[in-house]
């Protein structure tokens, strides 16, 4: 446990719109993700030198 | 399937063609995913919430013990009032006409008031308890409900088991779940319930069910968000990221009518289990499989085929 870098065995803070409840950690992951598929569509496929036609 | 899609489906493909070694891209992705997995083990470790055991409820929270002890006694907690699989106090969770819990049978019968009390009494070293649990044995079923639920609405009057003021109307249950409780902080218990079931201590049930009945156990639940109402599904303990993919499951527990239906489980499950069905059957689907026309992402995940193709 002292040997990690960033301990998150505590309480977590939560982002609360109406009925809506999200922890921080959870809302970053979702972020992450969402950033993940943006980056998944826009950068281009790596191109094959051998593509046959 | 129309003869047109057949068609489709077994004509020869005659559009260009490229080598892709899949395998290779498996193994990149392998070694990719296990090396960040390793180093965010490093730097995040993982959840390293305790188990709550009966010993820390005994001590931190000694009247909500004593209640929910008298609670089983008077067969009035959620585990007596359960039904499968562990007694037939209910019909429990239904969909419809289909009685989905009852079907299921009775596969681990658990006696609330003998296995969580009566039972583990048998160990205790108190020498009025013998006395008490045969009064307790020899009495109607319903003088035990009576002493029971006076003690449990004493103990709810008085705001604290300690502060219940002795008297003939509990009969014996305040020296059976003082006894109980004495068990409890000293940690035996533990070792008793859990080796109800199987000689080894490995089997849960029977203190996870008791522990579950109290409010210490709900109260820590709630203190990390994990309950059904607070969005528990997606949350894990700590400041550790959850299950956020549970989110739809999660999203219908806190709308109606699911969540103040009892039978909220089957029902999301039958709800999911149909929108499901939905992504499945999307091409057959009238309005929804002419979505992509309105909405041509494909269009853009395969940009490169279009333009060069003029499409």
């Amino acid at each position: 446990m002292a040997l990690l870098a960033l301990n998150l065995n505590h309480p977590a803070k939560f982002f609360d719109w109406g009925f809506v409840s999200v922890s921080i950690p959870n809302l970053i992951m979702i972020g992450l993700i969402v950033v993940l598929f943006v980056l998944a569509l826009v950068v281009p496929f790596p191109t094959h030198k051998e593509d046959g036609k | 399937m129309s003869t047109k899609e057949r068609n489709v489906d077994l004509a020869k493909w005659s559009g260009p063609k490229r080598p892709y070694d899949l395998v290779k891209e498996l193994v990149i992705a392998l070694v990719v995913v296990t090396l960040l997995i390793g180093a965010c083990a490093a730097v995040f470790g993982s959840p390293d919430e305790r188990a709550v055991t009966l010993q820390q409820w005994g001590q931190n929270a000694p009247s909500d013990f004593v209640a929910t002890a008298t609670g089983e006694l008077a067969g009035s907690t959620i585990s007596a009032g359960y039904g499968a699989p562990y007694n037939d106090a209910a019909e429990g969770l239904t969909l419809g006409p289909l009685k989905l819990q009852k079907w299921a049978g009775i596969t681990i019968p658990v006696n609330p008031a003998e296995d969580f009390v009566l039972k583990p009494l048998k160990s205790s070293i108190d020498s009025a308890v013998p006395t008490a649990v045969a009064t307790w044995s020899a009495a109607s079923a319903d003088q035990q409900a009576k002493w029971a639920e006076d003690y449990a609405a004493a103990i709810e009057k008085a705001g604290d088991s300690a502060k219940v003021v002795e008297d003939a109307a509990y009969g014996p249950v305040p020296v059976m779940t003082a006894a109980l409780l004495h068990l409890a902080q000293e940690g035996s218990l533990d070792g008793l319930l859990t080796t109800e079931v199987t000689p080894l201590p490995s089997d849960f049930t029977m203190p996870l069910l008791f522990l579950a009945d109290g409010g210490y156990f709900d109260e820590l639940g709630a203190q990390q968000h994990l309950h059904g109402d607070q969005w528990g599904m997606m949350n894990e303990t700590g400041s550790y990221p959850g299950q956020s993919w549970l989110w739809m499951f999660s999203f219908m527990y806190q709308i109606e009518p699911f969540k103040s239906s009892e039978n909220a489980d089957s029902q999301i499950f039958a709800m999911l289990f149909l929108l499901n069905l939905g992504f499945i059957f999307m091409p057959k689907l009238p309005l929804i499989n002419r979505l992509p026309r309105l909405i041509p992402f494909h269009r853009l995940i395969w940009r490169r085929y279009y333009r060069e193709n003029n499409l």
